[in-house]
Parts: C-alpha cells; structure tokens; sequence
C-alpha cells in the first residue's frame, strides 16, 4: 500500500488500455495518455505492462510506502526523490519502509508515470481500475488522489537497478514544440484544399482550457467545402454541425471554429465534424504537451499511423529493459 | 439521402465510420443496429466493439489482427447479407417511465438560464409554439403519444438518443444556444428530432419540459435492472413517456429512495422493420393527437 502525503495536482490511477467495451454506452477509455512510458514503467517493477500505477500532471504527489517496495518514475521528469535523495527516472528503485518519494513540477513534458511493484489493486470498475472523475468511477472513490488516503497495491516481485534503454524511451520535446501525426477523416471532405493547408501549416497554440476530455487548440479560422454549408437542415446550422455521429478516440473534433482534440476521457458522440484523427502512436506526444506550447499536424496515411503504433507497442517490452 | 453504397471514413488508426446516409431517419439507424447486431453475430475477429448513432455505425477495431481493407471486406459482406432494412428483426425491450410534463424543477432550470445567460421563451411553450400545437396540454399529448426509439448512447453515459416511432408525434427544436450551464437529473428534453433524458446533473442544450424520477443509471446497482449494466437503455430498446401527476410523482420518488421501485419493462418484444413499415401506411400521418 502507499499513503497520500500530498496529493499534486490530479493525481490519478490508471491502468492500460483503460475501460474498453463501453463506447456504445458512452464510457470512454480513460487509461493513461502517455501509455508508452506507462508501460515501461510497470515493467520496470516487475509488473504486467498494463497493471495499475499513477498518472501525475504539471505537479507531482508525495506517497509514504510503510513496507519495503520497489516503485519507477517515467514520463516527464519531475526531479523524484526518496527521503529528499534524487532518484533516477527510468530506472526501478528500492524504497524501504516508512520512506517517501516526493514529485515536483514538470520543466519538460507534462505527465509521469509512477508503477508500485504488484500494481495499484484499488476495486476495478466495468473492467478497469482506471479513473473516470467526471463520472466519479474508477481510481479511488472515483476521483483523483486526496492527501490522507491509503492506496492498496499487490504483492510484487521487482529488483531495483533495471533500466529502459534510452533509445527505447520516448523524446520529450524541451523546445516547446511537437509535431503530432493525424490521420485525414472520418468528415475531411467537409475541409476545403485552404482549410486543410491553413491546418497543416499552423503552429497550433495549446489552450490553457485543456484536460484529460479534450485539448482545446487556438490558431487560424477553418474554411469548408459545400458539404458543410449546403446541408440537410437537421445538420444544425454552423458549417461544423454534422447528424450526431460517434467520435473515434483522438478526433480534432471542430466545435464552432474551435478544433478540440477529444482524449481519453473524451465524450463517445456529438453533432460536429472530425476532419482529422490523432492516431493512437501520437498521443503520448499530447500527453506530455503543455499548454501554450505549439503543436504542428502532420498528415500520414493509415499503413504509416499503424506502423509507429506497432512500433511503440514492440518496444513496450521486457527487451527494451537492460 | 441514404447511400446506394455505405461509406467507410477511417477515425486514425483504430476506427472506422461506416456512414449509411446523410440525413436523419429512422431506417439509417434500423441499418446501423442491423449491421452491429449482424457483427456481434458474426463474431469477427479483430473488432472490439461498435458505436451505432443516428445514420452512421463506428467500429473500434485493432489493427494487429484485422486490417483497414480486411475490415472494409469483412463489413461489406455482413451488409450484404443484412439484405433490405425490411429484414431487420432487432431485440427491443419496451420501458414506462413515470413523467411529470410542465414540472417545477424544469421551469426553475430555464427560469435561471434566462436570469444568468439571456432570456428567452419557456421551452414548452416555445417548442408548442413552433410546432404549430395549439398550447402546452397538446405538447404534452403530442410527446407522450409515441413510442420512442432509442438510437444510439453518448453524450454522458447512459444518456438515450430517442426518436418518436410514430410520425404524428414528430415534432422538432433548435438547441440552446448558448447551452446551458445545469439541467436537473432525470430531465426530458428535446433538439433537433431527439429526444434525451439527462441521467445526471450535466450541461445541456435541449428544450426541457418534463422529469422522470426514475434513475437510468445507477453506479451502486440497487435495483435488479441494472445488474448486467449499470445504464438502464441500450440502442434499439423503446421507452414510453406515461404522464403523472406531481403526487404520482413524489410517491414514485419516494418508492426510489427506499429502494423498492418496481421498473416497468416489457422484455419479450422484438422490433420488425417491416412490421413497423406496414403500420405506418395505415394511416395519415399529419393527423396530430
């Protein structure tokens, strides 16, 4: 178990690939945004690559462990540190009992993850452990961690001292810029050929109104083809209105003129058009983007989105760890 | 208009939209069903699960097992042999809820939109007024005189997308704009040709005029309906609006809280397409009830 010193800011639990099967009842995933440095993570301790850990934003916790474990930091580095020691990042760690581990604030990148040897074995809920706050499910009563609380965590059997090979880690951006894959469609051809190079030639400012349900992007108006402008009336009546229809994970979902990128704790259906879709391989790059810092899309072909994805998913290995 | 060939629209890496149409009826979404109850059937392998909405299918997938084209195939196959709309035979279950119409809580709701956002008519008698209904006694008589179909989830969990099954009871809004900040939990509303009920306290932008005090979700699972799913619809069930007086209402409140409500659902029907089909040339669909 691990005891909630202070909390950061939402701190939650996660597990991968989250809450899968509900879409239909408008569940969404949750899960971690970065799952590729939450995967190592878990392996790192020892852990099956998907078991349960913490999702820290901008400011990390600090967790007291009152038994001997072994825990990993990854993702963004938050300068961890036990007992006021410095700790590496990609690296498992021996923590003995009564010691704590204290996160900071995030200088580069904007998510770490922390595995606990066993796992976090909070109560799964539809399938998951992973929190869903809006609808107050998942996690720890549903929500992020509250300083006080006592967080159970499964027997573990990990060694401290292993590491992630540094070329199976992925590059956190320290210039405050990130070129994120998209994917054209499912509603492309409501864009016109200005709308689509005025898209994919902008340096997209990462709104501050962001979250865990949609990443908000502030830059140039869209322009729209006749499908978006000359429509049946139960459309609605903004160029961007389209029939209710069910949003894929990671779609630029354009409300109005603004585009919102809708991530894991995104909603399952509405009535605007998606031009784009940010493919799976791509979202450990939002994941770790901070606001008002810059996003430039850049379109690949659905083979090349599948192929990074396999990619990623071979390197979340026990091979990648030395 | 519906499309002689369905559209696939990849959604990244991982999804698809299968679009029947462009417009919003009921045979889009008959097709939409079909084809997801015809790939649960199927048992494909490589598809995680599908997302029906109004005329359109979405289909999560994982592409380590099932390719784009392979899928494509796979899909165009099932639609083939879904054969004419008039084919589909779906499970349907029939829901009563108890309503209260013109409620207190409603009227308090669009009473503060109009203090704190901008003013504007009340709901019932604005949605009365553009539908060309003589006051809020025919709305009432109006909404509450179909079945309604429930054709997709989304929005929050739980939360029923519903169109009237008979045409005399179609009636349309525009949605709030701005939308609003709060609706009560349990809210019947409407926009566009929809009708919703809001299964919690969110954000909104339908009409409001009506409340049911029976929950459609319900995390904690105490009563027996909920115990292989904690929301109350899936797509393709019906749900019936049975107006109630305000102590109807209190009582049935009441009967929640100390959890011995009874739900009302009918449990052995199954919705035939072309039985549905048949029932509406029999007669004039302009009549208002």
């Amino acid at each position: 178990m691990l005891e909630v010193v202070k909390p950061g800011l939402e701190t939650s639990i996660q597990d991968y690939p989250g809450r899968i099967g509900y879409w239909a009842q408008g569940f969404p995933p949750s899960g971690p945004m970065d799952s590729w440095s939450f995967r190592l993570a878990n392996l790192l301790v020892g852990n099956d690559a998907g078991d349960a850990g913490l999702e820290c934003q901008f400011v990390g916790p600090s967790l007291r462990f009152p038994r001997d474990t072994v825990i990993a930091c990854c993702g963004a580095d938050m300068k961890p540190t036990v007992e006021g020691a410095p700790i590496p990042m990609w690296e498992s760690v021996a923590v003995k009992a009564g010691a704590t581990l204290a996160l900071s604030f995030a200088a580069a990148g904007a998510r770490t993850y922390i595995a606990v040897a066993g796992g976090i074995t909070t109560p799964p809920w539809l399938g998951s452990r992973s929190t869903f706050h809006k609808a107050g499910v998942g996690g720890m009563e549903g929500h992020a961690l509250k300083a006080g609380q006592v967080v159970p965590t499964g027997a573990g059997k990990g060694k401290p001292g292993r590491r992630v090979r540094p070329e199976a880690r992925p590059a956190i951006a320290t210039d405050k810029r990130w070129i994120i894959e998209v994917v054209a469609g499912p509603n492309d051809d409501w864009i016109d050929e200005a709308g689509h190079k005025r898209f994919l030639e902008t340096d997209w400012k990462l709104s501050a109104k962001s979250d865990r349900t949609g990443f908000r992007l502030e830059g140039p108006d869209w322009s729209f083809t006749a499908k978006a402008t000359d429509k049946a009336p139960e459309n609605g009546s903004e160029p961007s209105n389209i029939i209710d229809q069910g949003y894929p994970f990671g779609a630029i979902n354009l409300a109005g003129q603004t585009p919102i990128i809708l991530v894991n704790d995104g909603p399952s259906m509405g009535g605007f058009i998606n031009p784009y879709t940010v493919p799976s391989a791509a979202f450990w790059k939002l994941a770790q983007a901070k606001p008002a810092e810059r996003l430039r899309f850049k379109a690949v072909s659905l083979d090349e989105a599948q192929a990074l994805r396999h990619r990623i998913n071979t390197l979340c290995n026990d091979a990648s760890i030395i | 208009m519906i499309y002689p060939q369905p559209k696939f629209l990849p959604g990244g890496d991982r999804f698809v939209l299968i679009e029947f149409g462009n417009e919003m009826n009921l045979e889009l979404n008959f097709m939409a069903q079909g084809l997801a109850s015809a790939i649960r059937e199927s048992g494909t392998r490589g598809i995680v699960e599908t997302a029906p909405c109004f005329a359109s299918l979405l289909v999560h997938y994982d592409p380590d097992i099932l390719s784009f084209g392979d899928l494509q195939r796979e899909m165009s196959a099932l639609i083939r042999a879904l054969g004419p709309s008039d084919d589909i035979v779906l499970d349907s279950r029939l829901f009563y809820l108890p309503t209260l119409y013109r409620d207190p809580w409603t009227r308090e709701c669009v009473e503060d939109y109009c203090a704190k956002i901008v003013k504007k008519e009340p709901d019932p008698e604005f949605v009365a007024r553009i539908n060309g209904l003589a006051d809020v006694d025919q709305l009432v008589r109006v909404h509450s005189g179909t079945e309604y179909w429930v054709a997709s989830l989304g929005f929050w969990p739980g939360l029923p997308f519903m169109m009237a099954l008979d045409p005399r009871s179609v009636i349309t809004a525009p949605k709030y704009n701005p939308p609003r900040t709060w609706t009560p939990q349990g809210t019947i509303g409407m926009g566009g040709a929809s009708t919703a009920i809001y299964p919690v306290a969110t954000p909104g932008g339908y009409q409001i005029f009506a409340r049911t005090p029976v929950p459609i979700w319900d995390t904690a699972k105490r009563f027996p309906v909920f115990e292989d799913s904690i929301v109350l619809f899936r797509a393709g069930d019906r749900v019936k609006f049975v107006p109630v007086t305000l102590e109807e209402y209190r009582a049935t409140e009441a009967q929640v809280a100390a959890g011995t409500y009874v739900y009302n659902v009918v449990e052995y029907q199954k919705f035939a397409v072309r039985n549905y089909k048949a029932w509406l040339d029999t007669f004039d669909h302009g009549k208002r009830f």
